[in-house]
């Protein structure tokens, strides 16, 4: 087998062969490597470490989803309670004002007669 | 099958005990597939590590035993994938970037095929690592995976999930790739 010859004439199907010998011998080349002995506890620290951050995924999970909901109920809440205030007099200008609506209407023609009387 | 369905099964149900003897029985092959596939020895054990993790939180999924091994094939293959991508250490390098010293060391080994002492293996590890790495890492695992691991066809359907006619264009297309780089290298010298 000849690879990477320097005249660079070779076919393409010769390289076509070439190639897969190549391959041949690569695997061949290739050293079967041996797990170390630190293997299987290594696996088993990555299984373990995967598995709590998966615990901590859900619960987090879980918090985000009770967050929204108490977040819904809340806002839910909030604004049922708006709408209930509006029919009652809001601060206490409000409640001032509507006690001496009278006394805030413009003069009319008669209450200026009246006056006059007095 | 290299271990008995009903220990798969054990260790689906939670066995540790049974989850090991599985990858004991499966370790070596797993490794070897992934040296080829990767070409860097010191990631290899890693890399392995990754895909048993992978098996380990996918068991619940499998139901049949004839897909056990396509399927540890393909979590090998798209474990190899991720970390071929994550450590780009894939330089954009063609034939014709290996220094001349490295293209005559090849062509050297590939001369003398009567010396198989461990740097010859190693220069020939070194230039078809040096061809693959030309290619993107798609090409690179399917053209390993056939031509090196020696999956058939039928196997790499599996693997793949794709059909024959399929496999055989892309593999065609891959090889074509890897020719054109090699032809490139040539001609430079």
């Amino acid at each position: 087998m000849r690879i990477g010859t320097t005249n660079g004439n070779g076919t393409d199907g010769e390289l076509d062969a070439r190639l897969s010998e190549l391959f041949v011998a690569y695997r061949a080349a290739c050293p079967e490597p041996a797990a170390s002995v630190n293997f299987m506890p290594e696996m088993w620290a990555k299984i373990e470490a995967r598995k709590s951050s998966t615990m901590f995924g859900r619960l987090a999970k879980a918090l985000v989803t009770a967050a929204i909901a108490a977040s819904l109920i809340l806002g839910t809440l909030a604004a049922t309670s708006n709408n209930q205030g509006k029919n009652e007099p809001g601060n206490y200008l409000e409640v001032l004002a509507a006690e001496h609506a009278s006394a805030l209407e413009p003069l009319s023609l008669e209450r200026v007669s009246l006056m006059e009387q007095q | 099958m290299l271990v008995e369905f009903e220990l798969i099964q054990k260790a689906r149900g939670g066995d540790g005990g049974a989850f090991n003897q599985v990858v004991t029985a499966y370790r070596r092959r797993i490794l070897g597939t992934i040296s080829r596939l990767i070409g860097r020895p010191e990631d290899v054990e890693d890399v392995a590590q990754e895909v048993f993790m992978r098996l380990y939180f996918s068991l619940d999924q499998l139901r049949t035993p004839e897909v056990f091994e396509p399927w540890l094939y393909r979590l090998t293959v798209n474990a190899c994938y991720d970390y071929l991508r994550k450590s780009k250490r894939r330089r954009e390098s063609r034939m014709s970037d290996l220094s001349e010293q490295q293209v005559t060391l090849a062509d050297a080994a590939a001369g003398s095929k009567a010396q198989t002492d461990e740097s010859e293996k190693r220069r020939t590890r070194d230039l078809v690592n040096g061809l693959l790495a030309s290619v993107s890492e798609e090409d690179r695992v399917l053209l390993t995976m056939k031509e090196v691991e020696g999956l058939s066809l039928k196997e790499m359907e599996k693997i793949y999930g794709v059909n024959e006619n399929a496999l055989k264009v892309r593999l065609f297309r891959a090889r074509q790739r890897v020719l054109k780089n090699m032809k490139r290298g040539n001609e430079f010298l």
